[in-house]
């Protein structure tokens, strides 16, 4: 191992009750790093909120009056503020390959090889425009899996793995919310911190459990001081405080370390767990052996010790390392939620699994025998097959809310942009809108996600679109006032003719592999230009794209194309999506939220569900506009649709007093 | 030294000679597990980050074309944060356990090489400190694969 810079070790005189390492100190001279190293000493947080709005005054006063480039580092973990106010014309748009050559993880998502991609000068206009009004984000920097989600005592509960000092990875903690709605959500005190040898290196992912006496059981993994990975037990200090602000952790902790064949860094994220007829509780954790992702099963009856039963829950070989995994029941019959532990003849049990290799989030149905602890897909030719989502969408968690006895799916939207652009705007990922999830009983082979109803509580003004007609090849603006926060429930119908009309083809279609919105078919795409400015330079087509197959039948597909959303070369251009079924006599029906830098789909009542991060340089404030179009080259389109403004969430910290 | 760890490491990135050269010469490498190797690479990729920092100052120093000028100083702020949050972030995601981060961080080290490369619409001054910089993130990326 490396030995560690110098200039870091004056972390380690920090103040223990916030022993947080700082990793993010990095400035090339010494001196102006031991200066910081004092201001720290102060109650820090006081000390990083003076010096970084200091900074921010001073770094914006320079921008407006020097008007040159200039860059402050600001070394006591915060964000980088290169306040840039560059001449330089924005690079010419060039062509952008197509689909991702394989090999090239889904990570390396902004640029596809061999293609040059120069960084855009972002403004600050530009930038805090990004930031999104009624998702859940915290104030700045970096986030990433949700964790521990539940209902207690009248609040909802969101913990959330946060860095505290950067807009990128590292120092990981729990940061803490709570609402009363899972909309307008109040940031709480960080819930656990790496303070002990069990967790030194990293608080990570976990699930709260439930108890039927009232206890609140959280199971996390914890990065130990030799990067082991552990299972830590912890629980809330005062279980009569609602707020759940402050956290003990076990003092047995670990109560689970890796067992024998499994890597001591492939054992993570325990689930939330679920109690059969045997008397014992049962968790599940995701792990791997050689490349066939697996999935553990453990026994408990007091959370502090553990059997690890023979089975696995599920194994698909060549998938890779299994994360965030989730198991949960969903009703074949009822329209709602069920408790984790619920069985029967009229349940279903989901798996679901976060595949490491390709950082997407897998499911499939199927049924579990708890008397064999055994989960049978009902499809098992292929071991994971759904996507809950076909954009950006992962480390996903679900929990039960008794409160209103539904399923709630959480699920982490990392952004899509360069990561220096990420830097300068100082924050890094939003949540989604929370989602229901329920069996989809008409088809009985895929799940329906949709945003939860209170998200309709933020509805402000609408306006509604009776029948327009969008002919083959045109584009109809929408007359909405502003257009970036936005409700939008859009209902499409072809005309009978084209669709009996048109030739089979035997080529298969891909969104992603598709030439977008610009490709013309005989029956699409069709569907909406959102986040577009007036000169459509810069537009976000969301459409259906209907095939005949050689077999004559028609099949939809539904994608999002961002290969022109923005001007900017720097940020992701790929056409998400996938096919979604439609049965006999449905409508074409699709539902968006479009909040800023995040656009969230919901084809066939959320048959098929798409989140896309958007970047535009344009088409911001009062210059967003909506469209409807119609690319197809015989198809008329008849569309009516209703349009919400939607209002801000106000997310804010708690203040005691105002809040409760 | 375990050259046989080396090699079979190695074959596993894009650029096998790039991967060996560097770590056959490094003598961290002789008491180095697979982590221990993407360490390696990643203080090289910072060595390399920081090298090409220092050249741009200087460069800046001169007597430069508008273009030229206004090309390296974005090189700067993409360096920067090469150096202030891909590096930091590789090493703390390989120290502690969660490499995807470090994949991703050394990924995101050699687009903005590849960035800082795009921003000069005519001749650049750093083409070959570049494409050093991008080589050694993909193959520190790989190993962290």
């Amino acid at each position: 191992m490396l030995e560690s810079d110098p200039s870091r070790d004056f972390s380690k005189h920090e103040d223990p009750s916030i022993a947080v390492p700082c990793s993010y100190i990095p400035l090339p001279d010494g001196p102006h790093t031991r200066e910081l190293a004092s201001a720290r000493r102060m109650p820090p947080k006081r000390a990083i909120f003076k010096v970084f709005s200091g900074v921010l005054i001073l770094a914006l006063v320079f921008a407006i009056i020097i008007g040159g480039r200039n860059s402050d580092v600001h070394a006591n973990g915060n964000a980088l503020l290169a306040t840039s106010t560059s001449s330089m014309a924005s690079e010419p748009l060039r062509p952008v390959s197509r689909g991702v050559s394989a090999g090239v993880s889904e990570k390396a998502n902004h640029v596809f090889s061999g293609v040059e991609v120069a960084s855009f000068p972002w403004n600050n206009t530009m930038l805090s425009w990004q930031r999104t009004a009624y998702h859940f984000q915290p104030e700045k920097n970096w986030m990433n899996d949700p964790n521990g989600p539940m209902f207690y005592k009248g609040w909802y509960h969101f913990f959330y793995q946060y860095n505290p000092h950067g807009p990128v990875w590292g120092d990981i903690v729990w940061g803490h919310a709570a609402s009363k709605d899972l909309i307008h959500w109040l940031h709480l005190p960080l819930a656990m911190v790496p303070d002990q040898w069990y967790d030194l290196n990293g608080v990570w992912t976990g699930s709260a459990t439930l108890l039927p006496d009232g206890r609140i059981i959280m199971l996390y993994t914890g990065s130990t001081n030799e990067s082991v990975q552990v299972q830590n037990l912890a629980y809330p200090a005062n279980l009569s405080d609602p707020l759940l602000v402050n956290w003990d952790k076990y003092s047995g902790n670990p109560v689970l370390r890796p067992p024998p064949g499994i890597d001591s860094k492939d054992f993570r994220d325990p689930t939330t767990a679920w109690y059969t007829s045997d008397g014992k509780w049962n968790i599940a954790i995701g792990s791997k052996v050689n490349k066939t992702g697996i999935t553990l099963i453990y026994h408990t009856e007091d959370f502090k010790s553990y059997e690890l039963l023979d089975g696995l829950l599920h194994a698909v070989p060549g998938t890779g390392m299994w994360e965030c995994v989730d198991f949960y029941p969903v009703s074949k019959t009822s329209g709602k939620g069920l408790d984790t532990s619920a069985n029967g003849p009229e349940v279903k049990h989901v798996f679901k699994t976060s595949l490491d290799n390709d950082k997407n989030d897998y499911y499939a149905i199927g049924t579990y025998d708890e008397k064999s602890g055994r989960w049978v897909p009902d499809n098992p030719k292929i071991g994971i097959e759904l996507r809950y989502d076909y954009g950006i969408f992962y480390a996903s968690k679900s929990f039960y809310d008794l409160h209103k006895g539904r399923r709630v799916l959480w699920g982490w939207i990392h952004e899509s942009d360069s990561e220096i652009a990420d830097v300068k705007k100082g924050w890094a990922s939003v949540q989604s809108i929370p989602r229901t999830v329920l069996l989809d009983t008409k088809t009985g082979t895929n799940l329906l996600q949709w945003p939860v109803e209170e998200v309709d509580n933020l509805r402000l003004t609408s306006r509604e679109f009776e029948r327009v007609e969008v002919k083959a090849g045109s584009v109809v603006p929408l007359d909405i006032d502003a257009a970036t926060q936005l409700d939008i429930f859009a209902e499409f119908e072809l005309d009978k003719e084209a669709l009996e009309m048109t030739a089979q083809t035997n080529v298969e279609f891909s969104c992603s592999t598709s030439g977008g919105a610009a490709e013309r078919g005989a029956l699409g795409p069709f569907g909406l230009l959102v986040l577009a400015d007036d000169s459509l330079s810069e537009q976000t087509p969301v459409y259906f794209f209907i095939a005949k197959g050689i077999d004559g039948n028609l099949k939809t597909f539904f994608c999002a194309d961002q290969t022109r959303s923005s001007e900017a070369t720097d940020v992701n251009k790929q056409i998400y999506g996938s096919s979604v079924p439609v049965l006999k006599d449905e409508k074409l029906s699709v539902r968006l939220l479009v909040d800023h830098s995040i656009v969230e789909i919901f084809a066939q009542g959320g048959r098929t569900c798409i989140t896309s991060r958007v970047y535009p340089t344009k088409a911001i404030y009062g210059a967003a506009r909506l469209f409807l179009f119609n690319n197809a080259t015989e198809a008329t389109v008849t569309s009516s649709l209703k349009i919400w403004q939607m209002n801000s969430a106000f997310i804010r910290p708690f203040q005691p007093g105002q809040d409760a | 030294m375990d050259v046989r760890l080396i090699e079979q490491t190695c074959k596993q990135t894009p650029l096998y000679d790039v991967c060996v050269s560097i770590l056959k010469s490094d003598s961290r490498s002789s008491k180095a597990d697979v982590t221990g190797l993407a360490l390696i690479m990643v203080d090289v990729l910072k060595a390399k980050a920081t090298g090409t920092t220092n050249y741009i100052k200087t460069l800046l120093r001169g007597n430069l074309k508008g273009d030229v000028r206004r090309g390296l100083s974005s090189c700067a702020d993409l360096y920067n944060t090469v150096l202030e949050a891909d590096i930091p972030v590789a090493i703390e995601a390989l120290q502690k356990g969660d490499p995807k981060f470090a994949e991703q961080a050394a990924n995101d080290a050699g687009i903005e090489a590849r960035s800082c490369e795009s921003s000069f619409s005519g001749h650049s001054p750093l083409t070959e400190s570049n494409k050093s910089v991008q080589d050694v993130s993909s193959v520190a990326a790989a190993i962290v694969r």
